[in-house]
């Protein structure tokens, strides 16, 4: 099998990975215990709202109906509307609405673990068995075990009180940003606005981040280890490639493999914890909507979010499996590997 | 370990050489009469044994067995808080009244701990060296590869280490009611309907006060006057290891309950989604083809439905059906993580699974006209199973962070029973003031036991596989915090 032929492989097989997510989320919202239209309605509604909403939402039909409304709908690109959250509203409307303020902290939590991980990875295993290396080690396991709701929490708190626990204020350091609140992105041409808007990201990106930190340096630093002691490194080594073009060329480069994986994963953890996360810092994006509308009986909007994460997913594991078969030429070789 | 010689089989090897397998026997037996009543206790409390027996014929013999096992259960044991009691008061002049050997409560609180570890230790490390006996005197073959995996984590200190915060943390559960320094009946689930005696200061004398109203006077709410912080009195005389909550129940006692409850939610959803894993992966890589795809296309299928959401979604639509309420939520909560928690373990060992089965010694079982069932029961599973149980290891770190996620948004466990992740919210406001011990600990014991989950998975993948060193791919399904 060619590389080629394994991605359209991996691309024809999505199909169905997305058909069968979406049937079950349908299945969930419809055929499960709770009735979308009395959750929507509250239990002090009345009946003649509470048949209009079924009416609106087809649930009188037949089940196949529905469904086959349900699946078109949704690939058709109509999300359907919100119902107790912002009723009237579209679904895609408000996606569009909160989805920014999510993708922003994405960025920024993926960047800074990238940055910060990596290079501390790769230091720890050019400097394996030191001190420095243990830290690091120590340090990245212990940081990975952290439950993000905890880590945001501690700091939330620690960087309300800087001024009182540090001497330190976070509040106004360099420009004044609130701690717990949603970050504004308008006006991002302006440097002090761009500014304010990182800087009032930064603790949760760094929430956020910090399992997929710890990961990205333990691999970063066991990958290092491996190509290091390979055969084309010696030989580099005794043909005599100086030693910064040896890390740079040889090493870091087939490094960088396994890594693809844990950078594309973080991207999943970043879908689900971002619930929590968001729910710490009140930033209202996907994740806070999400929740939000779950816990308001909102299901149509509910189901319509959950489309949403079910295609990024797919999604990144398409671009996932696009980047293996560009870096890894050894990708479809071992035959099977679906 | 089955290895039977053809001649004769274990039972035969023990009657012939009986004295350490008697010895060990013994051991056990003083060990298990020491906590026989708790063990007792634990059957009787377990089941309606009442309903039971009425719906099986011949009700006087059953209520007659119901008497004798209530009777059992009463048993003193060494480790309840009966024997070693530390609640008490301090009358000025005469010391502690009602404590273990008029102990301060502390002290007595801390050797009823210690004791209960110290059990629980030998208790282990007795149960082992049953193993160790029967190697030495029973086994037939003088050498097997699980001799060879002990000999590597008996220098794995990395392993170890996690074993015994594991075990510790076991511990904490299986001994959960005897190690907090009350109960939860009392203090945290009914507290206005049990009262404790105390030492009144101004009327100078022992008199009797409801634990809801001696409990509202040791809230933690910040404020120096208003703290009740770990290893320290309240204004009734009662010890708090860990402080308390903003509701003045005690945090050692709430956090022991909830270990209970994480361990049998972890264990359950482990060990549902193993089974369902093997299983699935048994059958893949011996029949292959069309079976395997369908089973990657579920497993990925399931995988993109983001783990933490489908969670929160379920434990939302489910809440007012009858699963609910079983285990105040717990098992529902488990048949969730399972549900969505097998592709993960699948993954992990499909890879080996398949590799076995591309070896010669299948082809031969299959030629020789074993069974498919037996060809995977005896050749295959043995090599998978390791590799399952790193990856459980792993994953069971990953259930207690996400247990503890959902129960910190208010889903998930219902609401009176302890749960770590409700602590840490309970003491959202508190953290930058003197109460900061309300949320940071339940942290800081998720971030030790999850450390030591993952340690273990280290340990347990090195012992099997030296030559790994920790490969790329492996490290990928790792607990990460994320609560997902």
């Amino acid at each position: 099998m060619t590389r080629w032929r394994y991605f359209g492989r991996r691309l024809v097989l999505s199909i169905p990975i997305l058909i069968f997510g979406t049937t079950a989320t349908f299945w969930i919202l419809r055929m499960g215990p709770i009735d979308p239209a009395a959750a929507i309605i509250g239990p002090d509604g009345d009946q003649q709202a509470y048949q209009r909403i079924r009416d609106q939402l087809g649930l009188d039909e037949p089940l196949w109906q529905q469904y086959i409304d349900f699946m078109t709908g949704l690939f058709t690109g109509n999300l359907g509307q919100s119902w107790v959250l912002n009723p009237g509203t579209d679904a895609g409307v408000m996606i569009a609405q909160y989805a920014p303020r999510t993708i922003w902290l994405g960025f920024w939590s993926v960047l800074i673990a990238l940055f910060i991980g990596i290079p501390l990875g790769f230091y720890a295993g050019l400097n394996s068995n030191s001190w420095s290396d243990y830290v690091a080690s120590f340090g990245g396991i212990v940081w990975r075990a952290m439950p993000n709701f905890w880590l945001a929490v501690i700091l939330v708190s620690l960087l309300s009180q800087s001024q009182q626990l540090f001497g330190f204020n976070w509040q106004g350091w360099l420009v004044q940003t609130d701690i717990v609140t949603p970050p504004s992105l308008s006006n991002l041409q302006n440097p002090t606005n761009l500014l304010a808007a990182i800087k009032a990201t930064l603790p949760a990106a760094v929430v956020l981040g910090s399992s997929s930190m710890g990961n990205e340096m333990r691999i970063g630093r066991t990958a290092v280890l491996e190509t290091i002691n390979s055969n084309y490194v010696e030989a580099a080594k005794a043909k005599g490639v100086p030693g910064r073009t040896l890390v740079w060329k040889h090493v870091f480069r087939n490094a960088l493999v396994p890594l693809v994986p844990i950078i594309t994963g973080e991207a999943f953890l970043l879908i689900g914890g971002s619930v929590l996360v968001e729910t710490v810092f009140a930033i209202n994006g996907l994740g806070y909507l999400f929740f939000q509308a779950t816990i308001n009986g909102d299901l149509p909007l509910v189901g319509s979010l959950m489309f949403i994460f079910i295609l990024l997913v797919v999604g990144l594991n398409i671009v996932q499996d696009l980047l293996y078969t560009l870096i890894d030429p050894r990708v479809g070789y071992e035959g099977g590997g679906a | 370990m089955a290895v039977t010689r053809e001649d004769r089989t274990l039972g035969e090897r023990v009657r012939a050489n009986p004295r350490p397998a008697l010895f060990w026997l013994a051991g056990v037996v003083v060990l298990f009469a020491l906590e026989f009543g708790a063990f007792m206790n634990a059957i009787m409390s377990t089941l309606p044994w009442a309903a039971v027996g009425g719906a099986l014929p011949g009700t006087s013999i059953w209520a007659g067995l119901a008497g004798v096992g209530d009777t059992l259960a009463s048993l003193p044991t060494l480790l309840s808080r009966d024997l070693v009691p530390n609640q008490g008061y301090y009358v000025p002049g005469e010391g502690w009244e009602q404590t273990f050997l008029g102990l301060e409560p502390a002290v007595a609180w801390g050797l009823r701990v210690t004791l209960i570890y110290v059990y629980a230790f030998v208790f282990f490390g007795w149960l082992a060296n049953g193993y160790f006996v029967f190697r030495r005197h029973y086994r037939y073959a003088a050498w097997t590869p699980y001799d060879d995996m002990l000999d590597h984590l008996r220098d794995h200190r990395w392993g170890q280490f996690g074993f015994v915060i594991v075990f510790g943390f076991v511990v904490m559960a299986v001994f959960a009611p005897a190690l907090g320094p009350t109960t939860v009946a009392q203090n945290i689930a009914d507290p206005y309907s049990h009262e404790i005696q105390y030492y009144d200061q101004e009327a100078q004398e022992v008199s009797t006060a409801l634990v809801g109203d001696a409990n509202r006077a040791a809230t933690s709410k910040g404020s120096a006057d208003r703290n009740v912080g770990p290893l320290s009195y309240d204004s009734y005389d009662r010890y708090h290891p860990f402080g308390t909550l903003p509701s003045g129940k005690d945090l050692f006692t709430f956090m022991m309950a909830g270990a209970r409850v994480s361990l049998f939610i972890g264990l359950l959803y482990i060990s549902l989604a193993s089974g369902v894993a093997i299983l699935l992966a048994l059958l893949t890589a011996y029949y292959k083809g069309l079976l395997d795809l369908v089973v990657v296309v579920t497993g990925d299928s399931v995988q993109a439905l983001p783990q933490l959401l489908v969670l929160i979604l379920l434990s939302f639509v489910l809440s007012d059906t009858w699963l609910a309420d079983i285990y105040n939520g717990g098992l529902l909560l488990a048949l969730i993580f399972a549900v969505t928690g097998w592709p993960y373990l699948w993954r992990a060992v499909r890879g080996p699974a398949l590799q076995i089965s591309e070896e010669e010694w299948i082809d031969a079982a299959k030629s020789f006209g074993q069974t498919p069932w037996t060809t995977m029961q005896k050749h295959m599973l043995p090599y998978v199973v390791g590799y399952l149980l790193i990856y459980a290891s792993l994953s069971l770190g990953g259930a207690i962070i996400g247990v503890a996620g959902l129960s910190f948004l208010g889903l998930g466990v219902n609401p009176p029973t302890p749960e770590w992740g409700r602590a840490v919210s309970a003491g959202q406001p508190y953290v930058a003031t003197a109460s900061w011990h309300i949320s940071l600990l339940p942290g800081i014991m998720v971030v030790l036991i999850v450390t030591a989950f993952n340690a273990l998975g280290d340990g347990i993948r090195d012992a099997i596989d030296p030559q790994s060193e920790g490969g790329s791919g492996s490290e990928v399904a790792t607990a990460g915090g994320s609560g997902a």
